[in-house]
């Protein structure tokens, strides 16, 4: 925000607008702009869309997506790739139910997050200190997973019922204050929580470093091989509890409840400004994104539109900030190193003192 | 990557023995698990696993993964990871060639490459010129070209004998997949051995196969040394572009199909086989022979555990494990020799 | 950074307060006194028994046979895998149910009624059974609006979610899973809206809260399926002693993979105990894929393999085929459920033994037929069933052109 203010300043002193430092703004507040422009369009044309009911359902459909996009946003600052959290919600999902018929949710919720941190730890382990790339090894836990998940329950999927495990499920989708069914509210505190943790801590500063430039991480007395594994297991810790309290609110888990959310999260973070190559990125962005993305698909359908207008629009706008942020570091690397460039980075350096 | 950048001595010992086992080595695990399958077979636990019969099957299965594999080999090779839009390459070549069937055989295979070449070239130009994330944009490609098949064809498959009254085109078209020399030796096979061949030639013996490799183990040196590393990476996505529409082919002429389900997880089956081949994602290591090996080996796996009567379930498991397994050690042996810092 | 976590705060508070003032659910239009008799007389003359589907058989058939239902063990799943009863819960669904808080009909005719129909996903099939649904729904005058979560359970939340906020007349659904289903069923039953339940039977618990369910009867179907395959297994190995058979399945995960293996893995227990099942793989829909298992069998059990029982008469039916030609073995007997082009082409050849009348124009057309049944006053019954139909050689001729 200081650094906003900055930029405004500058722009009041020279009394124009300046182009570039408009785009900069842009860019660096483009997906807050996305999310406007979406929310403010299909409140303005979608049909049944800007009610409390719809807006709610929004927010439960998105609790999970987003709770999954926290953990994983900090592997991708950190320069690795989960592609195992899909699977990580249903197995941990499924490891809740089948407990919770013999002991209750009260033991096995935590022994469900626990299994699932265990996976980020496995994972963790093999890209930090077996050093393998981390986009395999998450393709082998993926697979391994699913063997398990099947193994567990024999292939069928996994439902509970009784009155209890009924008022659970009604608690967590009922709103409790507008809009906000305890489900959502526990997304929205973890998701401070996360926010806070990665913006504001010491070890969320190193993930950004280790993302950044490992090397100089290492240098700079950061444990790399620690930091690259608590990320792992946040993505696969958070990944579980997405999707145990998805299983919960639906009294049921299924074996591919969860396979839609990985290329659903990778897209929104990359979309939220989250680079694949790390050390750039923020978690309330992924957010935002996924909500965003949210928006977009429920406008789809309140229009009637069939799936394929969903799946393409998704696509356009992927390739398009794909394209976007290749172009602008194709044409600083273009520039890199030009007189001009450097005497406008002066320039900027000391409008900010 | 890692630590301080040093001198490691032992990289520029050139050892004979640890060239042959870095080319070899998959082949290794591959006679391993052959003489897995033989001890099992001696000891009356599984039967038949040695025999013509079966290693045909076992090579037969593997043909359409391995066209996929090699093609996608030259983008791990360039340093880009993987191409996640073949999938999408697969089902809408093959959707293309069913619906151009109508003017006959040629004309059905010419649009299908032509279509292959387009989403190459454009993945290249993206990938190369501007360089964009090759995961994350092949991703976006996946969905867009997934987006026009279902907008064009809204959910149909469509079918070569109904698209096209002459028997002809639809015969030549169906035996794509099902041609098969002195009754044994199937087409998707001869073409797999050719490409591998092919492949391994332009790999190792061009020297477009050796800017590629300086390409994709040093991408900065490659550029300060004069080679058009843009055009190298836009060259390797078309590679696979192509052999991906040919795979296509062939999965569509199997499944007298074409719709947009085709070829669903290939994308991760073809980057298993070619890691498990010996390629590292870091680019510039590893051969087109290695990945033929990576994918006899998920063959030779997946028929002795069939043979063994393992559960599909517990075949997920083991298959999983088995790769992490094998990368790993390999992973290791590398670091070990000091040919690999990653 | 903390200023942003407090903007998105607010954002977050005003969105609430503006979505409480702006709240508004749409209110159902209905029609009374006499123009609801009118509509009612003018629904009842429709005549939808004359449509027929695109492969030129009848839209609309009710299975006139009611199933004798067995009495349900303590515990099924004690119970072994080859016991029919074991399956008890899943075949039998929805046949006594303790209906709760089901809405009266209005019997006001079914005439310009606005339908929501919720499928499972984009597939071919899904596309015919729309477009029978779309048929009988014209005949009808009836708004029908169909949505597809594309197989994503989320999103069919949340489109459950929208229609009630839509609040229309009836809902009609496919559930994407037997055991979520519940949830959902509460949840529309809940708002008060009527809502039938479709083609995939969701456990019986569900049940409870719909007005009914139509759709194939999966387990009753494969158990036809299965006696017809050992006659044909019988009929081609004279006096065999033991007849060694395989089976492909369904992905894992849904009521299909239980369905189709062991419908007739229990039936065929009984009906005829010399089979003798070798194993049972779940390879999923590639052709490629099943093309290795079966060849693998073919080494593993040789001569003993007799026949293979498939889930799916296309991908993975090519697949059995292709193996079996390379292989040289057309001795082996190959049944499949489903009713696609590609399977009935195998039939027609011969290389296919049997498949599955499964008539997906039929399945949309029953559903809605029902929903308007229910406006029209009529009693229903628990369940509808699709009546139950073998397709082999002798009259796949009757089927063609194949509606997907």
């Amino acid at each position: 925000m200081q650094r906003l203010y900055g930029v405004w300043g500058g722009m009041m002193r020279k009394n124009k607008l300046d182009k570039s430092k408009l785009l900069a703004l842009g860019d660096r507040f483009r997906i807050y702009i996305l999310f406007g422009v979406i929310f403010i369009f299909m409140s303005l044309f979608a049909p049944r869309f800007f009610n409390s009911y719809n807006l709610t359902t929004i927010l439960r459909t998105v609790s999970m997506n987003a709770t999954i996009a926290l953990g994983f946003t900090i592997v991708m600052i950190c320069g690795e790739m989960d592609l195992s959290i899909g699977r990580t919600a249903t197995f941990a999902a499924v490891i809740a139910l089948t407990l919770q018929k013999k002991f209750g949710y009260g033991i096995s919720v935590p022994i469900a997050v626990l299994a699932g941190a265990g996976v980020g730890l496995l994972n963790g382990i093999l890209v930090a200190k077996i050093k393998i790339n981390s986009f395999i090894v998450t393709i082998g836990t993926m697979t391994i997973l699913q063997g398990a998940t099947y193994t567990i329950t024999g292939g069928n999927s996994v439902s509970l019922s009784g009155d209890k495990v009924f008022a659970i499920s009604d608690f967590l989708a009922k709103p409790l204050l507008p809009m906000l069914p305890p489900r959502v509210l526990l997304t929205i505190l973890f998701v401070v929580v996360f926010h806070l943790f990665v913006s504001n801590s010491q070890w969320g500063r190193n993930f950004y470093m280790v993302g950044g430039n490992r090397t100089t991480a290492w240098l700079a007395g950061i444990n790399t091989d620690r930091i690259t594994i608590t990320a792992f297991i946040l993505s696969s810790t958070m990944a579980a509890v997405a999707g145990i309290l998805f299983a919960m609110e639906s009294s049921a888990a299924t074996l591919n409840m969860g396979d839609n959310s990985l290329m659903y999260v990778v897209s929104a973070t990359i979309i939220g400004g989250t680079a694949m190559s790390g050390g750039k990125g923020g978690i309330l962005r992924s957010v935002v994104a996924v909500l965003s993305l949210e928006m977009l698909y429920t406008g789809t359908i309140l229009f009637g539109f069939g799936n394929e207008v969903k799946i393409f629009i998704s696509g356009l706008i992927l390739a398009l900030v794909v394209l976007y942020e290749a172009y602008a570091s194709y044409k600083h690397e273009k520039t890199i190193g030009q007189r001009a460039v450097l005497l406008e980075e002066l320039a900027q350096a000391k409008e900010k003192i | 990557m890692n630590g301080i950048q040093k001198v490691d001595t032992r990289a520029l010992q050139t050892n004979r023995f640890s060239k042959l086992l870095s080319s070899i080595g998959i082949y290794a695990i591959a006679a391993l698990f052959i003489v897995l399958g033989v001890v099992l077979q001696s000891m009356g636990i599984i039967n038949n696993f040695l025999t013509t019969q079966n290693m045909m099957n076992i090579v037969d299965a593997v043909a359409l993964l391995g066209i996929v594999a090699v093609g996608m080999a030259f983008i791990t090779y360039s340093g880009h990871y993987a191409d996640l839009s073949a999938p999408t390459t697969i089902a809408l070549t093959g959707i293309v060639s069913v619906e151009l069937l109508r003017f006959g055989f040629i004309p059905a295979i010419m649009g299908a490459v032509v279509v292959g070449l387009i989403i190459g070239i454009i993945n290249g130009i993206v990938i190369g010129k501007f360089k964009a994330n090759p995961i994350i944009w092949t991703l976006a490609m996946s969905y867009v070209s997934m987006g026009v098949i279902r907008f064009v064809w809204v959910n149909k498959q469509i079918y070569p004998d109904v698209i096209t009254d002459d028997p002809f085109p639809v015969m030549l078209f169906d035996n794509i997949y099902r041609f098969r020399f002195f009754n044994a030796i199937s087409l998707p096979l001869i073409i797999m051995l050719v490409l591998v061949v092919v492949g391994q030639f332009i790999l190792k013996r061009t020297a477009f196969g050796a800017q590629l490799k300086l390409t994709g183990s040093a991408k900065r040196t490659a550029k300060f040394s004069g080679i058009n590393v843009e055009l190298m990476i836009a060259l390797a996505f078309i590679i696979s572009a192509f052999t991906t529409t040919i795979a296509g082919l062939a999965i569509t002429s199997l499944s007298r199909v074409g719709a947009y389900y085709n070829g669903a997880g290939y994308d991760f089956r073809a980057v298993t086989a070619i890691v498990i081949g010996g390629m590292t994602l870091a680019g510039g290591r590893g051969s087109i022979i290695g990945v033929l090996g990576g994918t006899l080996v998920i063959g030779l796996m997946n028929n002795i555990m069939t043979l063994l009567g393992v559960g599909t379930f517990s075949q997920d498991i083991i298959r999983g494990a088995i790769f992490i397994l094998v990368v790993g050690i390999n992973a290791k042996t590398l670091r070990s020799m000091g040919r690999d810092d990653a | 950074m903390k200023k942003q976590v407090k903007v998105v705060l607010l954002a977050m508070v005003l969105l609430c307060l503006g979505g409480l003032l702006f709240a508004q659910g749409e209110k159902a239009v209905g029609v009374t006194g006499a123009g609801a008799a009118a509509n009612l007389e003018a629904s009842l003359k429709v005549d939808t028994s004359v449509l027929k589907a695109a492969d030129g058989q009848p839209l609309l058939r009710l299975s006139s046979e009611l199933p004798k239902i067995p009495t349900r063990p303590a515990n099924p799943e004690a119970l072994p895998d080859t016991d029919p009863l074991r399956w008890f819960d899943m075949e039998y669904a929805g046949w006594d149910t303790k209906k709760t808080n089901i809405p009266a009909s209005p019997k006001d005719g079914a005439i310009g009624k606005r339908v929501v129909m919720i499928v499972h996903g984009d597939h071919p099939w899904t596309t015919a059974c729309s477009n029978g649904a779309k048929k009988v729904a014209d005949a009808y005058g009836m708004d029908l609006k169909i949505l597809s979560p594309n197989w994503d359970l989320a999103v069919q939340n949340q489109m459950i979610d929208q229609s009630i906020n839509e609040r229309p007349d009836m809902i009609l659904i496919i559930p994407l899973d037997a055991t979520t289903a519940i949830q959902q069923a509460r949840r529309i039953n809940q708002s008060g809206i009527p809502f039938i339940f479709f083609n995939t039977l969701p456990t019986a618990e569900a049940m409870n809260y719909a007005i009914t369910w139509t759709g194939p009867d999966d387990f009753g179907q494969m158990r036809k399926l299965a006696k017809v395959f050992a006659d044909e297994m019988r009929r081609r190995n004279p006096g065999a002693k033991e007849l060694g058979i395989a089976y492909v399945q369904h992905a894992p995960g849904g009521s299909p993979y239980f369905a189709r293996s062991y419908g007739p893995l229990s039936e065929l227990a009984g009906y005829a105990p010399e089979v003798v099942t070798l194993d049972m793989q779940a390879p999923g829909f590639e052709a490629d894929r099943t093309m290795q298992l079966v060849s693998d069998w073919l080494t593993r059990f040789g001569p003993r393999l007799k026949g293979i029982f498939a889930a799916d008469d296309s991908a993975q039916a090519l697949g059995i085929i292709e193996a079996l030609k390379k292989a040289g073995r057309d001795d082996i007997v190959v049944v499949a459920a489903g009713n696609s082009k590609i399977g009935m082409d195998m039939v027609t050849d011969g290389s296919l033994f049997a498949i599955t009348y499964q008539t997906a124009e039929g399945d949309g057309a029953l559903a809605v037929q029902t929903a308007a049944d229910w406006f029209n006053g009529k009693e229903l019954p628990n369940r509808r069933d699709i009546p139950q139909h073998i397709i082999t050689k002798a009259d796949v001729a009757d089927f063609y052109p194949p509606q997907w």
